[in-house]
């Protein structure tokens, strides 16, 4: 099955969720913060979702719920397919005005991306998936070449401080392991930006603990359908989190060894 | 001097079409390597294929017996037993060649619709007789009905000419080898009074929904504009690169020719493959455009011919993914993001200008 119209409707609303973003990227914002002082909300976060929905209401089946970032779920559950968005993944970098975030939008077919969008639009990068379509960036197809992890430049976005507290000290250490064997690991900000950048090469891995399914859905497919070996989990039962890890074939076990006592990808 | 023994990467149009017609069977040994696993397999038990080539309105054939059809994987075996290597498998798969003849000091002919292929090539190999060559001819890689009874693995090519840089003369065959200087002149109008209107012609035919190049050049409206690019492009060549203008004239009267040659079945979607690669800067249709640009001429048909580029839709395409792009976005940010031309920019508000008069244009066609 392929998801022409979604794929479209997707493209659609997240580019013009990133017109906006360009629009605000000047502006003092007031920021709220949420449940830590890196987990934080602008104004242009709320109005860029709203583009977001009304976009994917007009141009995609309206009766799909929307499970967005700032609003929660909108529209019925219970369907099994359903939109994750995050218009504004790297809030904290957009508000310092570091041009390192992306708009994130993916159709989840019972909890599996099935398309998945992530644009950058400082750089007018646009990343876009579909299950049966395949994996692109702006025009270019794109495929993954498999590299040794000494040769990989790593990622990793942190969990929300209030999740797991206990074990947050696992996570520094893996990435200062990750860090010391390889070509370095880096906390960018935007986890789909990072799984955005494994799907094109530029990245050979990265993941993440605990992070919101609608930051990472639409970068996991992309990841996948280059040709990364992904793996993901979810790991609470109220609300949308995620465990993953997605590396180039041969960096797979490197990280994989490292980072299971954190992340327990594997079901118990 | 013995039979010299030939490894083509590609068993298509050019492959198979035409080098036996440069490299006749009964001086030259064929070996190729081909991705199709089908036509690796038929070419293996059949061991033979015929082409057929164009001459005065009539079909002559050509049988060409083959040694082996190896899997891109399997090439090393061969490359020891042989003479010489000819690419012509597209310049986006040439990159995979890099490794497979690293080290080899075989003369290496690349018959790819990209000058800057023969260089990137030499670089990854190391090997300084990879070269640039010229098929200036159109061929198809099917044949019609009748022609496929004969032979289900025939093909159809018209009598072209080929010409090669000197530095592998020693090759010998039925090419032109020439210097660098003609080299340049030979591509330059490949390029632009071949390629251009060649896929122009394609996009347009596609857009009408026809199957064949002659079928889309029987259209009075297609023809028109494939003769409004060619007589851009000439004026485009004389202002730039001072070209000779009765040799492009007679170059431009000859490919008009050959797009309406109802004997060659040339495939819309052969021509019209991978629209993004055509659409590269400095490629046939957007480079063809900003050339004309900067030489002061506003090449109407050229642009129209890059809408219709923008429009193809073939679902087996690699860059299907034109059709969710246009769709998806409005025409500035598709100009601007996919296409990458900066507003401000000549070509960018040209093309943004005719854009819904062009599209007109192209629903027109299409009924």
């Amino acid at each position: 099955m392929t998801h022409t119209s979604e794929l479209q409707a997707a493209l659609a609303a997240a580019v013009s969720a990133g017109n906006l973003l360009l629009d605000y990227y000047d502006e003092k914002l007031a920021v709220s913060t949420k449940e830590s002082m890196r987990d934080i909300a602008t104004e242009v976060d709320r109005l860029a979702e709203e583009r977001i929905i009304k976009a994917l209401r007009e141009q995609a089946d309206p009766d799909i719920a929307i499970f967005t970032e700032e609003q929660g779920r909108v529209g019925d559950a219970g369907g099994s397919r359903e939109w994750f968005v995050d218009a504004l993944d790297g809030t904290v970098n957009y508000v310092n005005r570091i041009p390192f975030f992306s708009v994130s939008v993916a159709l989840a077919l019972n909890g599996h991306p099935e398309v998945g969008v992530v644009y950058n639009p400082m750089v007018s990068d646009l990343y876009y998936a579909a299950t049966g379509i395949g994996v692109f960036k702006n025009q270019m197809r794109l495929s993954i070449r498999d590299k040794v992890p000494e040769e990989c430049l790593f990622a990793v976005a942190f969990s929300g401080k209030t999740f797991d507290p206990a074990r947050r000290g696992q996570e520094f250490q893996l990435l200062g392991e990750v860090n010391d064997a390889s070509r370095g690991c880096l906390r960018t900000g935007s986890a789909a930006m990072n799984l955005a950048y494994v799907a094109e090469g530029r990245l050979g891995g990265c993941w993440g603990k605990a992070n919101k399914f609608w930051d990472v859905a639409a970068g996991l497919l992309l990841a996948e359908l280059a040709g990364a070996r992904v793996q993901f989990r979810h790991v609470d039962g109220e609300q949308p989190l995620v465990n993953y890890l997605a590396t180039v074939p041969s960096a797979w076990d490197f990280i994989y060894e490292r980072a299971q006592s954190a992340l327990a990808l594997k079901e118990a | 001097m013995g039979r010299l023994s030939l490894l083509v990467f590609g068993a298509g149009a050019i492959g198979r079409g035409y080098l036996p017609w440069v490299f006749p069977p009964d001086q030259y040994e064929y070996r190729y390597v081909e991705a199709d696993p089908m036509m690796r397999t038929r070419l293996s038990e059949s061991g033979r294929f015929t082409t057929f080539k164009t001459v005065n309105g009539e079909y002559e054939a050509l049988e060409v017996p083959v040694a082996e059809c190896l899997a891109p994987g399997e090439s090393a075996s061969a490359l020891s037993k042989v003479d010489a290597v000819i690419t012509a498998v597209g310049p986006r798969n040439v990159r995979s060649l890099g490794n497979t003849l690293r080290g080899l000091s075989l003369p290496v002919v690349c018959c790819e619709n990209d000058s800057a292929v023969p260089r990137r090539l030499a670089a990854a190999t190391g090997n300084a007789r990879v070269v640039l060559g010229i098929p200036d001819v159109i061929a198809s890689n099917t044949a019609p009905d009748r022609l496929l009874a004969v032979d289900p693995l025939g093909l159809v090519t018209e009598d072209g000419e080929c010409f090669v840089d000197q530095a592998v003369s020693d090759l010998g065959g039925n090419c032109h080898y020439v210097d660098e200087e003609e080299l340049d002149n030979q591509w330059r109008a490949k390029l632009y009074i071949h390629n251009t209107p060649h896929c122009i012609a394609a996009y347009l035919g596609s857009v009408r929904g026809v199957s064949y190049l002659h079928e889309a050049m029987d259209h009075p409206r297609i023809h028109a504009v494939v003769q409004g690019v060619m007589d851009e492009m000439a004026r485009m060549l004389e202002l730039r690169y001072r070209m000779n203008q009765g040799f492009v004239r007679w170059y431009s009267g000859k490919e008009l020719r050959r797009f309406s040659n109802t004997l060659l079945y040339d495939p819309v979607a052969r021509v019209a493959r991978e629209p993004f690669r055509k659409l590269a800067h400095n490629d046939r249709l957007i480079g063809a455009a900003e050339l004309c640009l900067s030489c002061g001429v506003v090449p109407e048909n050229v642009i129209l011919g890059i809408m219709a580029a923008f429009w193809y839709e073939a679902s087996d395409d690699p860059d299907i993914n034109i059709r969710y792009l246009r769709a998806a976005l409005e025409p500035s940010e598709f100009l601007r993001m996919i296409i990458r031309l900066r507003p401000g920019e000549a070509l960018y508000e040209i093309v943004l200008d005719r854009w819904d008069q062009n599209v007109a244009t192209l629903s027109e066609l299409r009924s």
